[in-house]
């Protein structure tokens, strides 16, 4: 067994793995963080997607030896367990959710996102999306919950992190853009 | 009627915060004490015999604890036919089958080990394509199918060929029908292998105790049919085995039928006391677990000169795989299907379901309907323009309405849907102006197909439900129907909380399957869900309000029958003053000195299909689908010239669904269907070999449609006829979304380019080459 030190969901760790583990091994075998998901195994998928130093990453791809003294983040690390994220609030409020599998892997994938680029454009958002394969929704619902994501984290980024109300100014505009849609 | 929450958007789902943050457990998630890792040999071969199998090297394996063959096995399982054995016995008969295990204490240790078993083997012809099996002469894939047992006589084969089932429908007179009509049209059709492909992959879990119990965690939503499966493998009591299923990532089929269940007990057996998981790899999710589809269909039908059709013949191939217990199933129902939404006065259609060097075939969303539909409405376009008819106006002539019979000779009734309705909606969407004109870019296209969809289970399938009221007035509901994604626990909660007048806060839907504890159902399948279940929960609130009227006679002295329930309150009509609180009545009634009087309100209930029948050998008519979901698809696309890419601007689907429960669900459950039957129209396709090898068995090779493929816009509009058994008029959705996409998009690219194409999936290219002429433009 090796060891190296890094940073997971905001604290630091001293983690046990072998040679040819990967992180997505480590985190779900070894640690038990089961919320990220084994999809496919060679990154197509996206299921298993978390974020290491603010950059969405397929962590079946990665190997966990290449990560001393990183900051990961995954879906555990996200709530406070009280709260949702804004950007799991939107899945939950755009009905984006249906068997969840794929679920984690995009929130992280958006996380990472809006924290580089708060105002992707509807493209930019797509062309991260389209690395995440979901058998359920057929997409509308997720690039819905996107938007709505979006829109609540820079709502709440003006109203000093004020999320109730965010996202709420959130939720009517999407209803008021859909309106203007038809 | 009005309803506080029947066809409401009712936020939220029981199960979405679970889902949302990742708690939600799923079986690969399960951990247990002392648990051990299996790992699966597959042959090299698709058909082989096998000669020897040496375990030696791969017993002394670090971390080793046994490797397991199939030698000395001699059960065979299975539902309708029992062909299948849980790990192969002297042959192989498709790439996917399992040869031998590894149980080792690491996943990785068992696949290390795999690698050091040796199996000689005596290669056989390969058959990937029922027409190839179906030859005289072929090679039997399984020497001696008529010894197996199988349901008679729906399921019988012909021995001595590889026709594992022969299905026929005869109504009227084929031979005439063709006679009396003006024009007859006739064409070959493919509906190729698929793969259901969920985004979570099949696991397992198996423990045998020392009790002779055995007890299975499965990605399975066929809790029961596992447990039957599995009980009957060992000789043991039903009883004696309990399945648990966890949160599931996706079903869309193959996670119907007891797939992994009977390997993992098998393998458990000989390593007892230790919890045994397999997970497969994604490459075994396709080869080792079902795939879906794969029906060659010939069908001819014939119509008037004012577009009246008068007959239909059609012989369907299905290459139902290595095993055909599953497979035969669809075939049955692909041959019943064959008639869609239109009345046939006399049909002759036969199916076979033939074995093949590839997986089993199983159930995929909706199977059976679009791999025949799609032949019928391509042909329906083909007819209509040999009759110069709009498309649009042979359909309304034939559609199946009331009174009328379809091709297994069913009446149809009123709530059974109403089609016109339907096509309304799916023109006014898709041709509300005129069609563009080709340009320097693009070619446009627009077509409409019909759907027609029943349940299709046995007669007795049924869904159980236990409603246990609290003595706070909550109510908890216990019901063995999985939740893949469809929202199924939002709508028990809105169905109950509707009759039992409820708030939604008070009704506890259980979220966990456990045969030791679930009412027994048949199948979470068949999008039967909406439709027996919630019976069932009506059913079982109407038993709970009688027994709190009962118990409240005896403290209110009153006769039950001038008594009324609110939720809140049981009381006297004409005195509402005089009342009890259900609260205090829901154990039975506490007395001043503590005496108590009357039942604990706890009731069980459940509900089947009413008046299923089997359907007659010899003719194949009969009551086997009771209850028709109908509706109508229609595209507007666009072929870019440079690629022969197709681009969905539009996507119209009007289903009659009787009445919706939870909009924001059955919209949910349409757009997702419709992505994926396009992903079956466009892209996807189970490839092999010449030697039986799938080279596709990846998600890089196999594409799922992405967020790039999703259209343009989708237009859905539901038609709610009421259901005169449905609860509060309803019916299910899941699996209809599928089943007119195809044709819809083939008849739109007709309409685009003027060629007709019979086979799926249309990648570019093989549009591009028939734009650059390389393939003759009608």
């Amino acid at each position: 067994m090796e060891k190296i030190t890094l940073v997971l969901n905001g604290k630091k760790e001293t983690i046990y793995f072998e040679e040819g583990d990967t992180l997505l091994y480590v985190l779900r075998d070894r640690i038990g963080l089961t919320g990220t998901k084994f999809g496919c195994g060679y990154g197509v998928c996206g299921a298993c997607t978390v974020v290491v130093n603010g950059e969405a990453v397929r962590s079946c791809k990665v190997l966990f030896k290449t990560l001393e003294g990183t900051d990961i983040l995954t879906i555990e690390g996200l709530t406070d367990g009280e709260k949702l994220h804004p950007i799991q609030q939107a899945f939950v409020d755009a009905n984006a959710v249906q068997c969840g599998f794929c679920t984690p892997g995009i929130v992280m994938e958006l996380y990472a996102l809006f924290g580089k680029e708060p105002d992707a454009s509807d493209d930019r958002i797509k062309e991260v999306l389209s690395g995440h394969l979901c058998r359920c929704t057929g997409y509308e619902s997720i690039f819905d919950a996107a938007k709505l994501a979006q829109k609540t984290e820079n709502y709440s980024k003006q109203d000093k992190k004020d999320f109730e109300s965010a996202a709420k100014l959130a939720r009517e505009y999407m209803k008021k853009s859909r309106k203007e849609e038809k | 009627m009005g309803f506080k929450y029947i066809g409401k958007d009712v936020q939220y789902r029981p199960d979405v915060l679970e889902r949302v943050t990742g708690e939600a457990i799923f079986i690969d998630d399960i951990k247990l004490p002392g648990m051990l890792h299996a790992q699966i040999l597959h042959p090299k071969y698709a058909h082989a015999k096998i000669l020897s199998i040496d375990t030696l090297e791969a017993e002394k394996m670090p971390g080793v604890y046994k490797v397991i063959t199939g030698k000395g096995w001699e059960k065979h399982y299975g539902d309708c036919i029992k062909d299948m054995m849980p790990m192969t016995v002297d042959k192989v008969r498709h790439i996917g089958d399992a040869v031998a295990a590894v149980v080792a204490d690491t996943e990785k240790r068992a696949r290390d080990a795999i690698k050091k078993i040796r199996v000689e083997y005596e290669p056989l012809p390969v058959y990937t394509d029922a027409m190839e099996a179906i030859k005289e002469n072929a090679h039997l894939i399984h020497e001696h199918s008529d010894e197996y047992f199988h349901v008679s006589p729906l399921y019988e084969p012909i021995p001595k060929t590889n026709i594992a089932v022969r299905y026929r429908i005869k109504k009227g007179d084929a031979v005439k029908g063709f006679k009396e009509a003006d024009v007859v049209v006739e064409r070959e059709f493919n509906f190729p292998l698929m793969s259901s492909a969920a985004i979570e992959v099949h696991g397992a879990i198996a423990l045998f105790r020392m009790d002779n119990t055995i007890e299975i965690w499965t990605s399975n939503v066929g809790s029961f049919a596992v447990r039957e499966e599995v009980a009957h493998l060992f000789d043991l009591p039903i009883s004696d085995v309990r399945v648990h299923v966890p949160y599931i990532g996706g079903c869309f089929g193959y996670k119907s039928d007891p797939s992994l269940g009977p390997l993992i007990a098998y393998i458990a057996s000989f390593v007892p006391g230790h919890p045994i998981k397999l997970r497969v790899s994604r490459q075994e999710d396709f080869t080792s677990t079902f795939l879906g589809r794969g029906i060659r269909t010939k069908m001819k039908i014939g119509a008037k000169k004012d577009g009246t059709f008068t007959a239909m013949e059609a012989k369907l191939y299905l290459s139902t795989g290595a095993y055909a217990d599953t497979g035969s199933n669809v075939l049955i129902v692909a041959t019943q299907s064959a008639g869609g939404v239109y009345e046939f006065p006399n049909a002759d259609v036969t199916g076979y379901s033939v074995y093949t060097n590839t997986p089993p075939v199983g159930a995929l969303r909706a199977y059976g309907h679009p791999e025949i539909q799609f032949a019928l409405e391509r042909l329906v376009d083909i007819i209509a323009r040999e009759l110069n008819m709009a498309p649009a106006d042979v359909r309304k002539k034939n559609f199946l309405s009331v009174g009328k019979s379809n091709v297994v000779g069913e009446k149809m009734k009123k709530s059974d849907g109403n089609l016109y309705k339907c096509i309304d909606n799916v023109e006014r969407a898709i041709f509300p102006k005129e069609k563009p004109k080709e340009d320097e870019n693009y070619y446009y296209g627009r077509g409409i197909a019909g759907l027609i969809k029943s349940p299709k289970a046995p007669t007795f399938a049924a869904k159980g439900c236990h409603i246990k009221f609290n003595v706070d007035g909550s109510v908890s509901v216990n019901m063995a129907g999985a939740d893949v994604g469809q929202g199924l626990f939002i709508l028990v909660r809105q169905i109950t909380a509707e009759a039992l007048k409820l708030p939604l806060e008070k009704v506890r839907v259980y979220n966990e399957i456990d045969t030791q504890f679930s009412p027994w159902e048949w199948q979470t399948v068949g999008s039967m869900f909406t439709f027996q279940g919630g019976n069932a929960i009506i059913k079982a609130a109407n038993k709970a309000i009688e027994m709190l009227k009962k118990n409240a006679a005896l403290v209110l002295h009153r006769d039950v029958s001038v008594l009324e329930y609110d939720g809140n309150y049981v009381y006297d009509r004409s005195y509402p003053d005089v009342k009890v609180p259900v609260s205090k009545i829901c154990r039975g009634y506490i007395m001043k000195d503590g005496t108590t009087i009357g039942d604990v309100v706890q009731v069980s209930s459940d509900f089947r299909l009413p008046g299923a029948q089997n359907p007659d050998p010899e003719t194949g008519m009969g009551r086997t689908g009771v209850s028709y979901t109908m509706g109508v698809q229609g595209c507007e696309l666009r072929i870019e010239k440079k690629t022969g890419k197709v681009i969905i601007d539009n996507f119209a689907t009007s289903i009659d669904i009787g009445r919706v429960i939870n909009p924001a669900n059955a919209r949910g459950q349409v757009v997702g269907g419709v992505v994926m039957g396009i992903g079956e129209t466009l892209m996807e396709e189970i490839k092999f070999d010449k030697n039986g090898k799938l080279v596709n068995a990846n998600l890089l090779q196999y594409k799922l449609p992405t967020i790039y493929d999703m259209p343009g816009k989708q237009t859905i509009e539901f038609v709610e006829t009421h259901d005169e058994i449905g609860p509060f008029g309803a019916r299910g959705i899941g699996e209809h979304p599928m089943v007119g996409v195809a044709p819809a998009i083939l008849n739109a690219i007709y309409d685009a380019i003027g060629y007709d194409f019979y086979e799926i999936p249309l990648t570019p290219d093989k549009i591009k080459a028939v734009i650059d002429g390389d393939m003759e433009v009608r």
